[in-house]
């Protein structure tokens, strides 16, 4: 137990009798620490982003004129339980004939042609929308059940399929290229963290080779160093999370404004703060204790 | 992983090279003999392998061929695990003192029975006694850079005796030092020497050598040349 203590000691004597040495090793982490988050925040933008012209999108199936209402709404019901579709609702006769109306009501010319045709030519429209553009083209094959596929008039798929197909497509692709810019931004991090911890032993080597030279033993040594490490860890993630979580309040309602769809932003930073901050300690504290490890064997060999 | 009580303070080498690569022999087939509570000075000019005579016996480096016993204990072969507790029997002075420069006096000193996880009592007593014994009571509280060159030298010694081995090896300790700090740490190794410790000084001053009149080994170019008792700086 004196041990313990004596090593702890040691570990707060080294981080602040070195004090400029700790703040630079402690600043360098709390800048790659924000890049990461950062980045973070760009992918929750592109997400928002993507979210956003996905709910803007949906597929209309128009039944035939003089379709029963329970037809209508079984087949809503239906499509409804599929766990592809996000959301259906019915649009009624009247409610189709009203929108056609304020949709041309500066055209006087399709507005008469109402009169020629006489009543409401309008029948039962079902608009749904998938959980993900990579839906539709399940709910389209759900659109033939054959308990209505002959009451469906028109589906105009035919006339989203490429924008739905080129959005699917950008989406992926957006995805796929935030993931691997992290994925670098990640392993640049753990490059810079591994060379800044190499760099603050490197500043000891000295010390360390003279506690070998007063029959200190490897593990006494290397101890202090370590939880050195966990307390660059910490101050550089209480630091980065300091930073990060009021630009993420602030950043919240402009972006969700912007794109008219939550970016999560606030949920992500401050309602998952545990998970993200306590997983970004932990990634730290593991390169930099690795790093301290593999710094300090060479000096330990006198 | 002690030395034997009756040899504790006999080095003893039989037949030992150091050979550097490609093919640079430090030292060639030497063979001695320290008895217990001897002083013995190694002399030679620079390049004459006195610091890899004294890095092998504190297993900073380990003989190519031969043998090393340090009181009964063959470290030829030492394990990197036992360096420590060699170490811990052993008091080594350097000629750049090797204080950690972060650390105080005091702290200096102690770091050798913190690693080995005495009490601070023990500690606190063990370490104002020997500061006290290289007169730097009043300077515990002082960084290295504080102090003068001569007394950074006392620090090392304070430490190389805490504790208490029955061996000190001293590689050039005044290398640093002015005539008047040269003399007091030799007169302080010539104190720890009359209280039983062997006491092994390597050193290419004369005057210092020739004031001891001690037993004197005499290296070049890796081999022994001479060693007298009561001998003088020969070359």
């Amino acid at each position: 137990m004196t041990t313990f203590f004596r090593i702890i000691k040691f570990a707060f004597q080294h981080f602040f009798r070195n004090i400029w040495l700790s703040l630079t090793t402690v600043s360098i982490l709390v800048l790659t620490l924000l890049i990461l988050d950062v980045l973070l925040v760009l992918n929750l933008a592109t997400g928002a982003a993507i979210s956003n012209v996905e709910s803007r999108v949906d597929v209309s199936a128009s039944f035939k004129v003089g379709t029963a209402a329970d037809d209508v709404q079984s087949a809503a019901a239906y499509l409804q339980s599929l766990v592809e579709v996000k959301s259906v609702s019915v649009v009624t006769p009247e409610e189709a004939l009203e929108l056609f109306k304020i949709k041309h009501a500066d055209n006087p010319t399709i507005l008469a042609s109402l009169d020629e045709v006489g009543g409401n030519p309008f029948g039962y429209q079902l608009v749904i929308r998938a959980n993900s553009v990579d839906n539709y083209p399940m709910i389209l094959e759900a659109l033939d059940h054959p308990s209505f596929r002959d009451e469906i008039e028109e589906k105009d798929f035919t006339d989203h399929e490429l924008l739905l197909n080129r959005l699917s497509e950008i989406s992926y692709k957006a995805r796929l290229f935030g993931s691997l810019i992290f994925a670098i931004f990640l392993l640049i991090a753990i490059m810079i963290i591994l060379n800044t911890v190499r760099v603050a032993i490197f500043v000891h080597r000295e010390e360390i080779a003279i506690m070998r030279l007063v029959g200190a033993t490897g593990w006494f040594i290397r101890a202090p160093y370590l939880v050195e490490a966990l307390i660059f860890s910490l101050s550089a993630t209480i630091i980065s999370a300091a930073i990060i979580v009021p630009v993420a309040i602030a950043l919240d309602p402009l972006l969700t404004s912007y794109f008219e769809t939550p970016a999560q932003l606030k949920d992500f930073f401050i309602g998952q703060s545990p998970l993200v901050f306590g997983l970004e300690f932990l990634a730290v504290a593991v390169v930099c204790l690795v790093s301290t490890t593999f710094a300090m064997r060479k000096h330990l060999r006198v | 992983m002690s030395f034997d009580n009756h040899k504790g303070g006999m080095i003893r080498l039989k037949n030992v090279s150091k050979i550097y690569p490609p093919n640079m022999a430090a030292l060639q087939n030497i063979s001695l003999h320290i008895k217990p509570g001897e002083l013995v000075s190694i002399v030679g000019q620079s390049g004459t392998g006195k610091t890899t005579l004294a890095k092998l016996l504190f297993a900073e480096e380990q003989p190519s061929q031969g043998e090393v016993i340090i009181g009964g204990w063959d470290i030829s072969r030492i394990k990197s695990s036992e360096v420590p507790y060699l170490r811990r029997q052993l008091g080594v002075v350097f000629q750049d003192y090797k204080l950690l420069p972060q650390k105080t006096v005091f702290e200096n000193v102690a770091f050798a029975l913190e690693s080995v996880g005495s009490t601070g009592q023990r500690i606190n007593e063990t370490v104002s006694q020997v500061l006290k014994i290289v007169n730097l009571a009043d300077c515990s509280r002082r960084y290295p850079r504080q102090l003068s060159g001569g007394e950074q030298q006392r620090v090392a010694i304070a430490r190389a005796l805490i504790h208490k081995p029955k061996i000190i090896v001293a590689d050039e300790p005044t290398g640093n030092l002015d005539t008047i700090n040269t003399h007091e740490i030799v007169n302080l190794l010539k104190k720890i020497n009359e209280f039983g410790t062997t006491v092994v000084l390597v050193t290419h001053n004369r005057d210092i050598v020739n004031h001891l009149r001690h037993r004197v080994i005499t290296l070049s170019d890796g081999q022994i040349i001479s060693d007298e008792e009561g001998g003088r700086y020969r070359l």
